[in-house]
């Protein structure tokens, strides 16, 4: 509803032309957002990237649109290259069909789409993605948890939510083996008052310790009111309850764009070599980073609570779950990435062995996910 | 866990998500009692919420916020009175308008709010003495707001004022039809003005709730469909303010139910529960309405023009 009220999309243009005056070498590049910008999440973490981007480079200029129906997007892309846009991008997985159709009728238009599959010579695809930074966050909420109940708010019940809840359960149980991960699902991105009430339904139900997927601060909010820690998603979350938040997932989407306009504007992709060019950037590529705001991993308050929980374990012997956390974070920031959660043996909750011994899941595979992993209690629609 | 931390937990939501619904409901009661439908209840609440997050966020006064979410929402109200009640607007496409309107204009102004804590919101009350009382206490008197209480108190007011007293009784003819009240001396146009304004009050009230009580802070679009669940419970309650609070109770515990019954109930399913209730009793409603309207006001929706037939 709120989106197709935005019938007059508000199109603001910033015009951020090189020091010398000249516009020869301009590009031009058009975002299109599916939520506003003030939604403090998705929409709002795309359009931080996008005024990074303008300040880096002199010679970028770029227009946006938000608030496009899922279904429009197609409009919207004309509408830009007839501003003049020389690239787009487009970011709603939802945004995939009309973007592959409008690259197919804009060869000379250099396109983007972010977190879907289908590319072409001049339509790439991007994504940033939490898994590694939610396992990570799992390894302390599982040391935190008194009651060994452990809660997660979910969006939607689509691959990406799951393989994130999986990571996370999958640190939650390395060093809690024991521990359950009781999730609730909302079936909205954005939704403050059904996650505040899917957080107070998961506290009645025993959980102490808190994550989810929604683009507001309500679960560490409503967390942080009883007493209980959490951790942020998405945006820096920190000041909403500083002695609350344990650590969180951050987006840095500024990365990917930054290193995909330099590649355009030095001639090295073009709107005929894109067909395989696929962002798929973790902690490695600094496209995420582990924290509830920028520079703080860990929030000082836990510490020592990470640092007293010992975990005895099969690779690293007695290990405190601080020491733990920055062993593994280490291995998969490294450049050489050395561990992956999801590295086999790993059985889903009905037994069936996923991965097996010793082997790791395909960019394919992780993105198709729909198995939840033991230790997951609650409802998994499409559950194979 | 027994069925006492089922019963405690319920009801205690169920009141903490209701207490908007209730406020809107009780000012789309007496709207609709003068014959004004306002379905602008999600835009003055969108415009409440956004101002009581500024006023409180600069002046450090969630109280002060709550009053200008008031007078805020009863502004927006106005300009419906003026379109539907002055110009005769077609009340239903001005309601619309008005709910576009106002969550566009929230989000407008709301820029650059988005995203910060509110430094004081309004602190959860418990209550000396009675939230001791074993299950009563932790399910009616432990962290509720100030504003629920309050609400509960002026919906029997409301009810009051509406069924035993002489300006009840001249609302209702208003809204029953207002060619006879005119005919008795009654001011239809003032009377509708008032009734209208009352309710973007009270709406712009259960906004500011939401944004310095219940979040509290503020992010576009966070009323989330709350004033169309208004519109719906306002038929659902037959129009009667007390009625008004069995109705926001008992939506406010399907939805907290939706979540707590979701390891055993198809998620999907649960969604749907509250709207389903919704569309039942509508359709009982409908039904039974043959005989006795349910209060339905005789002149809702209508137009009044002086002299004309």
């Amino acid at each position: 509803m709120r989106r197709s009220l935005k019938i007059a999309a508000i199109v603001a243009a910033v015009a951020g032309l090189c020091t010398l005056g000249l516009a020869a070498e301009t590009v031009k590049v058009g975002f299109i957002y599916v939520g506003p910008i003030g939604d403090y999440g998705w929409s709002h973490a795309h359009n931080v990237a996008r005024e990074i981007c303008e300040q880096n480079f002199p010679w970028l200029e770029t227009v946006y649109v938000e608030s496009v129906p899922e279904g429009e997007v197609e409009t919207y892309i004309d509408q830009l290259v007839r501003q003049g846009c020389n690239i787009v991008f487009t970011t709603s997985f939802g945004f995939m069909d009309g973007t592959y159709a409008a690259a197919l009728r804009y060869p000379k238009v250099i396109l983007a789409h972010c977190s879907g599959f289908m590319r072409a010579p001049n339509l790439a695809t991007y994504m940033a993605d939490f898994y590694q930074v939610y396992y990570l966050n799992g390894l302390m909420a599982g040391a935190l948890t008194k009651t060994g109940k452990v809660a997660y708010v979910g969006a939607f019940p689509i691959p990406e939510v799951k393989r994130h809840l999986n990571a996370f359960a999958i640190g939650v149980r390395e060093v809690n083996p024991n521990a359950e991960v009781h999730v609730r699902w909302i079936y909205e991105w954005f939704n403050p008052a059904a996650a505040k009430e899917a957080t107070e339904a998961l506290v009645a139900e025993g959980c102490d310790v808190f994550a989810f997927t929604e683009d507001s601060p309500t679960v560490v909010q409503v967390a942080a009111e009883r007493g209980f820690p959490s951790f942020a998603h998405y945006s820096p979350m920190y000041d909403f309850a500083p002695d609350y938040v344990v650590s969180g997932q951050l987006v840095h989407w500024e990365a990917i764009y930054l290193d995909f306009l330099q590649k355009v504007h030095d001639g090295v992709y073009t709107n005929e070599n894109l067909e395989h060019v696929d962002y798929w950037w973790l902690l490695s590529q600094k496209a995420v980073e582990v924290g509830a705001k920028p520079g703080m991993m860990i929030n000082p308050v836990f510490e020592d609570d990470l640092k007293a929980y010992i975990v005895d374990h099969p690779v690293f012997g007695e290990i405190s779950a601080y020491d733990l956390v920055m062993v593994r974070y280490n291995q998969m920031a490294d450049p050489g990435v050395t561990f992956d959660p999801f590295q086999g043996p790993i059985y889903d909750r009905r037994g069936v062995l996923r991965v097996p011994e010793g082997m790791w899941m395909s960019v394919d595979s992780l993105i198709t996910m729909e198995w939840a992993v033991e230790g997951v209690v609650g409802p998994w629609p499409g559950e194979p | 866990m027994g069925w006492e931390e089922w019963l405690i937990s319920t009801i205690a939501r169920a009141l903490a998500y209701g207490t908007p619904l209730l406020w809107g409901t009780l000012g789309e009661v007496y709207a609709e009692r003068s014959g004004v439908v306002n379905l602008g209840v999600e835009g003055m609440m969108a415009i409440g919420a956004f101002s009581a997050f500024a006023v409180a966020q600069s002046t450090g006064n969630p109280g002060l916020g709550i009053l200008v979410a008031a007078v805020a929402g009863g502004g927006a109200a106005l300009i419906h009175a003026f379109l539907t009640v002055t110009l005769r607007a077609n009340q239903y496409v001005s309601g619309l308008a008005l709910t576009m309107f106002g969550l566009g204009l929230s989000g407008l102004l709301g820029r650059g709010w988005e995203g910060v804590p509110l430094k004081h919101p309004l602190p959860a009350i418990t209550v000396p003495y009675l939230a001791d009382i074993p299950i009563l206490g932790p399910m009616l008197f432990q962290n509720q707001s100030i504003i629920t209480y309050l609400g509960l108190v002026l919906a029997v007011v409301l009810w009051v004022l509406l069924y035993r007293t002489r300006w009840g009784i001249t609302l209702r003819s208003v809204g029953e039809s207002p060619a006879t009240a005119d005919a008795l001396g009654v001011n239809v146009y003032l009377v509708r003005y008032l009734a209208v304004i009352l309710g973007g009050v009270l709406a712009g009230v259960a906004g500011g709730y939401l944004s310095v009580e219940y979040r509290p802070s503020w992010t576009e679009g966070m009323t989330g469909g709350m004033g169309w669940i208004v519109i719906a419970l306002t038929i659902f309650v037959a129009w009667d303010p007390v009625q008004a609070i069995g109705g926001a109770v008992l939506f406010g515990a399907l939805y907290h139910l939706s979540y707590r019954l979701q390891p055993w109930v198809a998620p999907e399913l649960l969604k749907l529960m509250p709207y389903a209730a919704a569309i039942i009793v509508l359709a009982f409603v409908g039904l039974g309405g043959a005989q006795r309207r349910r209060g339905a006001p005789g002149a809702l929706g209508v137009p009044y023009a002086r002299g004309e037939k």
